[in-house]
């Protein structure tokens, strides 16, 4: 019940922003926000009355074990799932029930814990097409590749080539992602998440799969992505050391339910998560 | 030059030209294959639709050519996105198969539409393209070159480079390549699914249209018409199904290769070389490059 408070505190929060400017250090804006949601398949429950909330600027990671509900939620939230009840707000209003390309230009990118890239095309193209809603010349120009086109292409490569230097994968820019290697497709799919230039960004299992060195620099590109950009990220995480590491805040699901939300520290010592998740070994 | 080597250019020439149509065809079906990784057993009856729809409203309505294209290609946009709002939307993440028994049905239904709206009879299809064979060629080189050919491979070249252009170079045509790789992930960019198929059957369509009046104008708008489809394929199994150019070149190939296996093999074993020899040489290559020439290697990770 007290998040329920915390809800509309943020709500009012950023309602009384509209009128009097930025926001108070203090004050966490709200960026998105579940309410009371349950997403059913048939007669399975995935999802049983959810609510939880994702500040601006924080990295908030959701974590439970396998078949929790935490890829469904991600789902919910990038309107890939429509769940039958519940509210979802989003930057303070209720946001209509949408399409996943609808949440996209709403401003939501995310990964996948398979990774999903273009097998067929170059590292500069799957992110490029992270820029697609942002090109706005029209068809006949880029046909002919000149004019705005051209100009307008150029721009965003500019803004591609930074984000590739950025997650420093440079010498791959023109292979093919199919045949890059599965650590390296993880960052290329993080690469292309990043050219949207998203408010906020899912990561579904960012590190699966991945050795130490290579949790460690995407660890480091994640919270360097969250500094540099400002962008908010939620993510869902196994590696129980990186998520402490990592997440302003957690989430904790179990069997489809929430059981814990808090800081690190605080649900690491909840005996409820500790008898669902972090004792249970996998 | 001798007469043996003249009477090798126009069989390579005819055969060149015939490739080309072949192309043609085989090109609509790359499109729809390449983005929405179907194969759309539909296409062969939706040349036979266009150029149907085409010479329909030119007899029913009294339209001119030039008004009866613009026509036909409005009807084929609206068919295009009356199949993804009837058919592909309630089969979004199904397997390949079950879409391609979809189009399987698709096809029947064309068919009978096609009937049902113009009639079942042969129509002479004519829009003043021309005929016969060129003086040109005739009187300089003393080859024989039938003038629709060449203006059919014009024409093709045309519709081809820009397809190229379009595929490579533009915004859309990138969500078309992101589409056929991926779906949830040409989702998560922002990318409308929806929007797309319509584009890509859409262009297909218009493909079928020009390769349907091209046809026509050679032997007539007929049921036969849809069968060409099955010359489409070996050229697909030689181009690759993903290549625009694999297309192309495996059409010329095909084209070339069956006129000159039945004017210089024919005589050898009875004649009729051109009927089968298209299917041998796609068999011969399904041997020894499973992907085509241009075609993407199939990677598995395991």
């Amino acid at each position: 019940m007290t998040f329920q408070a915390n809800v509309s505190d943020a709500m009012s929060d950023v309602t009384s922003n509209a009128a009097t400017g930025p926001a108070p250090a203090k004050e966490p804006e709200m960026m998105l926000a579940v309410e009371h949601v349950s997403l059913s398949f048939g007669g399975v429950k995935a999802i049983t009355d959810i609510s939880f909330d994702i500040h601006k600027g924080e990295i908030r990671a959701i974590i439970g074990p396998n078949g929790a509900g935490k890829t469904s939620m991600l789902n919910v939230i990038n309107g890939f799932y429509h769940p039958q009840e519940g509210t979802i707000y989003w930057q303070g209003k209720v946001r209509r029930r949408m399409k996943p390309h609808e949440a996209a230009k709403s401003g939501i990118a995310r990964t996948f814990q398979n990774v999903a890239l273009f097998k067929g095309m170059s590292t500069l193209d799957n992110v490029m097409t992270g820029r697609g809603l942002r090109m706005k010349s029209n068809f006949f120009w880029q046909c002919i590749h000149k004019g705005p086109a051209l100009r307008e292409e150029n721009e965003h490569r500019a803004k591609v080539e930074e984000i590739i230097d950025f997650l420093e994968i440079q010498h791959i820019r023109n292979k093919p992602v199919g045949k890059l290697p599965y650590g390296l497709q993880k960052r290329v799919e993080l690469a292309r998440a990043l050219a949207m230039e998203p408010d906020l960004l899912l990561l579904d299992e960012p590190m699966a799969g991945m050795n130490l060195e290579e949790k460690e620099d995407m660890s480091r590109f994640i919270i360097e992505t969250n500094q540099r950009y400002g962008t908010t990220i939620a993510l869902i995480e196994h590696d129980m050391g990186v998520v402490m590491d990592l997440s302003d805040r957690v989430v904790v699901l179990d069997y489809g339910k929430k059981i814990g939300d808090g800081p690190p520290a605080e649900v690491q010592a909840n005996q409820e998560v500790i008898d669902a998740y972090l004792g249970v070994s996998h | 030059m001798s007469v043996e080597f003249g009477f090798f250019l126009e069989t390579v020439i005819s055969g060149l030209m015939a490739g080309v149509m072949y192309a043609l065809v085989a090109l609509g079906f790359v499109l729809i294959f390449k983005a929405s990784g179907i194969f759309n057993f539909a296409q062969g009856v939706m040349c036979l639709f266009a150029a149907l729809t085409f010479v329909g409203v030119q007899e029913k309505f009294g339209l001119p050519a030039w008004l009866a294209l613009p026509a036909a290609v409005g009807v084929m946009i609206l068919l295009a996105w009356l199949i993804e709002r009837l058919v592909l939307r309630h089969l979004v993440n199904q397997d390949p198969i079950i879409l391609f028994m979809a189009t399987i049905g698709l096809a029947y239904v064309l068919e009978g539409l096609g009937d049902l709206m113009w009639g079942s009879d042969v129509k002479l299809l004519d829009i003043g393209l021309p005929q016969g064979a060129s003086d040109y060629m005739l009187d300089n080189f003393n080859l024989y070159v039938e003038k629709l050919e060449v203006v059919a491979a014009v024409i093709a070249s045309i519709l081809v480079a820009a397809l190229a252009v379009f595929f490579q170079k533009t915004r859309v045509g990138r969500a078309l390549r992101a589409v056929a790789d991926d779906h949830q992930a040409a989702l998560s960019v922002g990318i409308s699914l929806n929007t797309i198929w319509v584009i890509v059957w859409s262009v297909a369509g218009i493909v079928a249209l020009v390769a349907g009046i091209m046809w026509g104008s050679k032997s007539g708008v007929q049921f036969s018409l849809s069968l060409i489809a099955l010359k489409a394929l070996p050229v697909l199994i030689l181009g690759g199904f993903t290549s625009i150019p694999g297309a192309i070149v495996g059409g010329l190939i095909i084209g070339v290769g069956e006129k000159v296996a039945e004017v210089y093999m024919g005589p050898f074993v009875g004649g009729a070389v051109e009927n089968w020899f298209a299917y041998m040489l796609a068999l011969a290559f399904l041997l020894v490059r499973p992907q085509g020439l241009f075609g993407e290697k199939i990677i598995e990770r395991v």
